[in-house]
């Protein structure tokens, strides 16, 4: 008996044949003993089968089910994004945005805000002192914010001479 | 793309700085400098001598003063100035018939002050004077008194 033939067989027994084809097919089966034989074990072990199926239900609907292997396939065949390659330059041009920030708030503080003294006070930054007079001195007092310079001008027998350093005239 | 970003960032590194200073230095050289100049007389006494009609100083002047080591218990105002220094320009300020004061504004609160005592120079100085700030230039008088020249920034 061929392939095609026991096929044949199997679909008589589950009831897929036409009503023609499945009477000529019964009727070979009555002419034939071993196809007598095969349908008579094919239906034994079906009969042993059906007793061991277990009924699986599906946790949703079918088209549900379906639709999430072929999203997975579809994941699975999608290739991965390549990363893409990131230049030195880049990298650079990243850091400089917030490091320009950085400079031009630091360099706006330095340009508007005077710079502070022990005290609170600005500095009275003494840059040159020309003096005529050796014997003068210097003294700064931050927390005042003032500077005294003394000098030893006008010198004492001018001094005697004339009111002070002919300030009061 | 490296060749066009470059110069761009560059050009706006440029410019900001540029800006910023041509702001400071726009806004320092802007506005003009005021001031007040104080001719003080020094004294244990607690009057002026006889014959003059000083007033008594200050009393925020006289804080300051006090702040110093200067040795004179009181203080008493012979003349004062109020005058404005623009920059570039010297201002001449007479304390009194042999006593003048010149101011030159060198920067937003640098200026070059120089003491003129009958007709010499006594001293010139340069140096940073904020607003509120003084410079105290003095000297012994006769009959253990004082001078001084006080130049006291207000604006």
């Amino acid at each position: 008996m061929d392939y095609k033939a026991q096929l044949k067989l199997q679909a008589l027994l589950d009831g897929e044949l036409p009503e023609g084809e499945a009477s000529a097919v019964a009727q070979w089966v009555a002419q034939d003993r071993e196809a007598a034989a095969l349908l008579e074990e094919l239906r034994n072990t079906r009969g042993a089968l059906a007793g061991f199926d277990a009924e699986v239900r599906l946790p949703e609907s079918r088209e549900f089910f379906w639709s999430k292997v072929e999203r997975g396939i579809q994941r699975l065949e999608t290739p991965a994004p390549k990363l893409a390659r990131v230049s030195y330059f880049s990298l650079v041009r990243r850091l400089l945005v917030p490091a320009s920030a950085v400079a031009v708030v630091l360099i706006a503080g330095l340009m508007l805000i005077p710079p502070a003294g022990p005290t609170g006070h600005t500095i009275a930054t003494e840059m040159e002192t020309a003096l005529a007079d050796s014997g003068a001195f210097t003294y700064r007092d931050y927390s005042a914010g003032a500077t005294l310079v003394w000098l030893s001008y006008p010198a004492e027998d001018e001094a005697a001479e004339i009111d002070e350093m002919g300030t009061f005239d | 793309m490296r060749a066009k970003l470059i110069p761009g960032t560059g050009l706006l590194w440029l410019s900001t700085a540029l800006a910023l200073l041509a702001g400071g230095e726009l806004r320092a050289q802007a506005a003009d400098m005021k001031f007040q100049a104080f001719l003080l007389w020094g004294t244990d006494n607690s009057k002026p001598p006889e014959g003059k009609t000083y007033k008594p100083i200050a009393v925020d002047i006289r804080q300051k003063l006090k702040e110093l080591p200067i040795k004179w218990t009181n203080w008493f105002e012979v003349n004062r100035k109020d005058f404005a220094v623009t920059q570039g320009v010297v201002s001449e300020v007479a304390m009194s018939e042999k006593c003048q004061l010149n101011v030159r504004k060198l920067g937003d609160s640098e200026v070059e002050v120089t003491l003129i005592g009958k007709g010499k120079e006594v001293v010139k100085r340069k140096q940073s004077l904020p607003k509120g700030e003084m410079l105290v230039l003095g000297g012994n008088a006769p009959n253990s008194t004082a001078w001084l020249v006080v130049l006291k920034r207000i604006e």
